[in-house]
């Protein structure tokens, strides 16, 4: 997306996003066509189940039509939008006790050694859907700081400040995570 | 440096976070082994291909759900005001939400009218004419006769499609179609049974349309998996 288009874009969701919370219903479809896929991957790469991810992208665009007003454009709705939704989806964890930091232990893949060469294969399309299954079967911690930082592009930084954490601890997480995925991935 | 340093090491290392020192000794480790290498190679095409995933698309059904919820929370919609009414009719009898009570707010208007459109196909034109006084009053209080007889045959057609389409589903899709089935139909149920006493209520019927679009809708989101 171009500058010009992003920037077209941001004032064309702070304009319904003000629209919406003046009531206008026809705005808050149209911010919704806007973004669904993009919150609904999101929940769907974090939570790894349709069901779960459905019922929070509902969760998510109720809030937004809760909280609209409090959105007051200092940044682009967007940002807005993508932290309410990862705020959703930890809130989701936390409901249900899942511990982010600590729900495997120390060095639990295979050793490089030990593990078939990978290099030569390549990810088609194909591959693109093992990579999806791959993500679903990392563990909770693994794959929030593995979707947040190389699916979404938040910086360590963000991810520690997002989650509690300290900036080594979503290193290592990632770096596990990346791990687990090849060994998945290699089956 | 030993292969599992460089292990510790290689997430950093394709991420461009490490010192120099560091990221020197890795080079020099990589050289050397292929087995490094290969895992290098490996993680650098899953952070690639990580940063390609496309955007996945949620069933249809879920903007239904979203709309009825807000329908419910806009204290100046029709939608609303009827829950709120409906509401009060059946506090006394049962625990049922206010999005349940609006998403059932008109089903029993719309059973009618399909029991009439099946009445009128099934019975001889003769005896049709003879019981027109009861079609009549239905046809009047309840929706037109042209409009349920399309939202009839399209419920049909697109039922015909999906229950094709299903065999192809994977689980969990099925799952999703069979959990928003549920829902729809179970407001479909509570309107029933709430509008038995008044069918013939404008507003209600106006919503019991909307409900019924609400399960087409459904369905032809579902039809295109």
């Amino acid at each position: 997306m171009t500058v010009t288009a992003e920037r077209s874009q941001t004032v064309s969701d702070t304009e319904l996003a003000r629209a919406v919370a003046a009531g206008d219903s026809e705005a808050f479809e149209k911010l919704y066509e806007q973004h669904h896929r993009r919150v609904y991957s999101l929940c769907l790469r974090m939570l790894g189940g349709v069901q779960q991810a459905e019922d929070l992208t509902q969760e998510v665009f109720l809030q937004v039509f809760r909280k609209i007003g409090s959105f007051r454009g200092d940044s682009a709705f967007t940002t807005w939008l993508h932290r309410l939704t990862v705020n959703q989806v930890l809130m989701h964890f936390r409901k249900r006790g899942v511990k982010l930091e600590h729900t495997t232990e120390e060095g639990d893949f295979s050793s490089v050694v030990e593990t078939p060469l990978q290099s030569t294969r390549r990810i088609s399309m194909v591959d693109r859907i093992a990579l999806e299954r791959a993500i679903s079967e990392l563990p909770p911690g693994y794959r929030t700081v593995f979707v947040l930082h190389d699916v979404e592009g938040y910086e360590h930084e963000e991810i520690a400040t997002t989650l509690g954490v300290t900036v080594g601890t979503s290193k290592s997480q990632l770096h596990k995570a990346r791990m687990r995925l090849r060994e998945l991935l290699a089956k | 440096m030993f292969c599992n340093q460089c292990q510790e090491l290689v997430s950093d290392y394709i991420d461009g976070a490490l010192e120099l020192g560091e990221q020197l000794q890795v080079e020099r480790h990589l050289a050397d082994c292929e087995a490094c290498r290969a895992v290098r190679d490996d993680l650098l095409q899953i952070v690639h291909f990580s940063r390609q995933l496309p955007l996945q698309t949620p069933s249809g059904a879920v903007w239904a759900r979203i709309r009825f919820e807000v329908a419910s929370e806009q204290p100046a919609s029709v939608w609303y005001r009827t829950a709120r009414r409906l509401s009060t009719m059946r506090s006394r009898h049962f625990d049922v939400s206010i999005p349940q009570l609006v998403a059932s707010a008109a089903a029993l208007v719309i059973v009618a009218s399909v029991t009439v459109t099946l009445l009128r196909r099934q019975v001889p034109a003769d005896l049709t004419t003879g019981g027109s006084s009861l079609l009549s009053m239905q046809d009047r209080s309840l929706l037109s006769h042209r409009d349920m007889v399309q939202m009839e045959e399209r419920i049909n057609e697109l039922t015909e499609t999906v229950e094709q389409r299903k065999r192809t589903w994977d689980p969990e899709l099925r799952e999703a179609f069979q959990r928003n089935m549920i829902y729809v139909d179970q407001s479909l149920a509570e309107c029933r049974h709430d509008l038995a006493d008044n069918p013939a209520d404008d507003v209600s019927q106006e919503l019991m349309l909307g409900v019924y679009r609400e399960k087409v809708r459904l369905l032809a989101s579902f039809s295109e998996f």
